[in-house]
């Protein structure tokens, strides 16, 4: 118990604040204590969701075969909720307050209603936990959608309002704080707090969609209504289930901009841009929601074609801004140091052995190489019907939330056990392996997901069909090849994963405490702020506009492949 | 100040923008256009879209229809012959009804997709090329027809690709197309 309460202890002034020694911000203990709550409830999800991803995956690498079928869609439901829904909220929570109140220097708001909201969402999450567990037949595990009409327990629904109802409240402090400081003034935000604004918002819209969907499905399973229309609980459901996946994407892009910054030494290249590509996404990425429901029966050509395109790529395009502004940052804010000449000095002489630049840096590429272009691809109408509810589409979303979000939110834990519990890592070896050995294994085990979906057709959520179809002669017998591979990477990554946790935890509990004023080896070489240089805009940005123009090509190159597979079916449609 | 933590300076809106940042612009700006473009062109002139025409229907009555359907149609050892151009497949825990079926290549069909009691996914492929293969949600309450043209002989297999429940795994369908 000491240990626990003595992690949330600090040298704070007779205010309660401190200066922190890696970003210089004054910080307030009633922020610090929230973000360590909310960041260590986080883990513990990520460590449940992890148990669960390893069975879940030796159950799809038919070799192992580990679960029977029952079992197998229970534990896929809890490897999803945990993963997708707790571990990312939990940390989307610790996030605002970072982003908000400790950005801004400010005490946290409100503070009843954090932890009232903690409470509720921790209540919420065992709730839907066990409503998974204990689901009875007729009733089936809910997976992560739980589409009506299949009969899922009412305490699903129920549990999962009492959830979503809980982030709401802990979200208030954060919008409470933004409400104080730009109340009767014409001030304009520090980017990370304007960033965490905007993931705020879309998160409230995500949030009442999610409500409305569980609500009429559970007005359904207690008898309140007599009927439900699959076609209305999927276009409400997909409100929160693309859009908690865009609070995903809004809080991971902060989050590079912050740790390129206070890792990387990263300047913001241009204000304006980033700034209106966050604006972007707040008019246009909701609606790319419609991307599943593009081989619905009943919604027209029409309004799919608009909202999966975000209106015209809105929000694609957004997306490129930053995958462009990012980089630029690490490299101006270097070469104004004059750290790294020619083309990718700046990038090769960056602090890899730290893994909080490292994980930052591997989530950018792999999220846009990986996630990024195939969310694109596969969001076209026609292409969507070769990626629909195949293996593929588990391959992308593992790209976006495990590759992007998971190892972003990962530095940003490393980050948080040096600057809040300033506690050392056990090992920084270790340390310094996990974004290496997760996101090498994890990019494998991905691009083997997509292969087996696109190439060979395998259908997602299912416990067996390429070694077997029960009762047919028929089997994706042809895909084993690529499952080998896939089993075998989604071990070393699952280890890699349990590396983290194990870091993480060792570190809390039995690391050295760093002394005040250290930055536990986290700053960048010349500190946070140089001094001099060339002005921004004149940076000569050679490295990153290469990068990018590799990333079009690819991008290019990866649907024009895809089209050209679509091509090749029989002709179908009006 | 080009700093994220801070303020940034009264004047950023006017800071000028670098010259590679503004070439990526527009080059980000035209390609998602395009794709727009593409996208909604094929539409026009493409041959694989997944537009249908939707009714509402009951279940029971859908199931009736196939039903009818299946009275209608030749039985043969590969499955039903449609009398027409109507092919009917009516997904139901754990099995296709109506299939299987045996169609000519190079004939279009109206094929009509729905379910009986919660939703499936209707997903396609020839035998020997499995990276040819397509997607589609069936409802129970909805009626999709879609027009298809299977333009080489062989044999096509179904399965379900939306988690009905426990048996999901099991539900498999075929096609046998033969030369027209």
């Amino acid at each position: 118990m000491s240990a626990i309460t003595s992690l949330f202890r600090n040298d704070y002034d007779a205010d309660g604040f401190r200066t922190c020694s890696v970003t210089g911000l004054d910080v307030h203990r009633s922020v610090e204590n929230h973000v360590k709550l909310f960041g260590l409830t986080a883990v513990i999800a990520l460590a449940v969701g992890g148990v669960f991803a390893f069975t879940v995956a030796m159950t799809r690498w038919e070799f192992i075969g580990f679960l029977d079928p029952g079992s197998y869609y229970t534990h896929l439901s809890l490897h999803a909720w945990n993963l997708l829904i707790f571990w990312m909220v939990f940390m989307e929570i610790a996030i605002l307050y970072v982003g908000g109140p400790m950005v801004l220097g400010r005490k946290l708001p409100l503070r009843r209603l954090a932890s009232a909201g903690w409470v509720i969402m921790a209540l919420g999450a065992v709730g839907v936990n066990a409503s998974i567990l204990l689901t009875e037949a007729p009733n089936e595990a809910p997976l992560l959608t739980a589409y009506v009409p299949l009969p899922v327990s009412p305490w699903f629904y129920g549990t999962a309002i009492v959830f979503l109802f809980g982030t709401t409240i802990a979200a208030l402090p954060f919008f409470a704080t933004i409400w104080f400081e730009t109340r009767g003034t014409r001030r304009s935000l520090p980017l990370v707090a304007f960033g965490a604004f905007i993931t705020g918002i879309i998160a409230v819209e995500a949030i009442l969609g999610g409500i409305a969907a569980f609500a009429y499905a559970l007005a359904w399973r207690v008898d309140l209504i007599a009927a439900v229309e699959p076609g209305i609980y999927r276009q409400l459901y997909w409100i929160i289930g693309h859009g908690s996946q865009q609070i995903n994407l809004l809080a991971m892009i902060t989050v590079w901009y912050f740790l390129t910054h206070v890792v990387g030494g990263a300047v913001v290249v241009s204000e304006k841009v980033s700034r209106t590509a966050f604006v972007f996404y707040l008019f246009f990425i909701n609606l790319g929601a419609a991307h599943h429901l593009l081989v619905d029966p009943g919604v027209s050509a029409g309004w799919r074609i608009w909202n999966t395109s975000y209106a015209f790529y809105g929000a694609a395009f957004a997306s490129m801004i930053h995958a462009f502004a990012i980089p630029a940052g690490i490299e101006a804010g270097r070469r104004r140091r004059g750290q790294g000449g020619g083309l990718f000095g700046w990038l090769t002489s960056a602090p890899w052995g730290n893994p909080v630049f490292a994980a930052t840096v591997f989530s950018i590429i792999l999220f846009g190489f990986l996630g990024g272009i195939t969310g694109v691809v596969m969001g076209q109408m026609q292409v969507n019907m070769t990626w629909h509810n195949t293996f593929a589409a588990v391959g992308h979303f593992h790209a976006t939330v495990v590759l992007g979000t998971t190892l972003a939110f990962m530095g940003l834990v490393f980050f948080v056990i040096k600057t809040m519990f300033r506690r050392d890592f056990v090992s920084n070896t270790l340390a310094s392996a996990v974004p290496y050995a997760y996101a090498g294994a994890m990019s494998i085990v991905t691009l083997m997901m997509m292969y087996a979906g696109i190439l060979y057709g395998v259908p997602r959520r299912t416990a067996e069909v390429v070694r077997n179809i029960p009762g047919s002669e028929f089997s994706f017998a042809a895909a084993i090849p690529i499952f080998m591979i896939f089993g075998i990477f989604a071990v070393v990554a699952i280890a890699s994963g349990a590396l983290f946790i194990l870091v993480s935890v060792g570190s809390l509990l039995f690391g050295d405490r760093l002394p005040g004023g250290d930055d536990g080896g986290l700053l960048p070489e010349g500190g946070l702020h140089a001094d001099g240089g060339q002005p921004i805009h004149a940076v000569e940005l050679r490295g990153t506009f290469t990068l990018c123009l590799v990333f079009l090509a690819v991008f290019i190159a990866i649907y024009v492949l895809n089209w050209y597979l679509v091509t090749q079916l029989w002709s179908i449609g009006a | 100040m080009s700093d994220p933590l801070e303020d940034p300076d009264d004047d950023w809106w006017n800071s000028p923008v670098n010259r590679r940042e503004s070439i990526w612009l527009g080059l980000a700006g035209a390609w998602s256009v395009g794709i727009f473009a593409w996208m909604a062109g094929f539409t026009q002139f493409g041959d694989q879209n997944p537009i249908g025409t939707t009714y509402d229907v009951d279940p029971e009555q859908y199931q009736e229809r196939v039903a009818e359907y299946k009275e209608a149609a030749e039985e043969t050892e590969d499955g039903l012959v449609p009398p027409g151009d109507s092919v009917y497949v009516g997904a139901m825990r754990f099995n296709w009804d109506g299939l299987p079926a045996v169609l000519e290549a190079g004939r279009e069909y109206d094929i009509h997709l729905g379910a009986y009691d919660v939703q499936h996914g209707f997903s396609v492929r020839p035998e020997e090329n499995l990276n040819k293969q397509i997607n589609l949600q069936v409802f129970p309450g909805s009626e999709w027809v879609i027009p298809m043209t299977f333009d080489e002989p062989g044999t096509y297999h179904v399965v379900c690709n939306e988690f009905c429940g426990q048996g999901h795994r099991t539900m498999h369908g075929r096609f046998t197309v033969v030369e027209g």
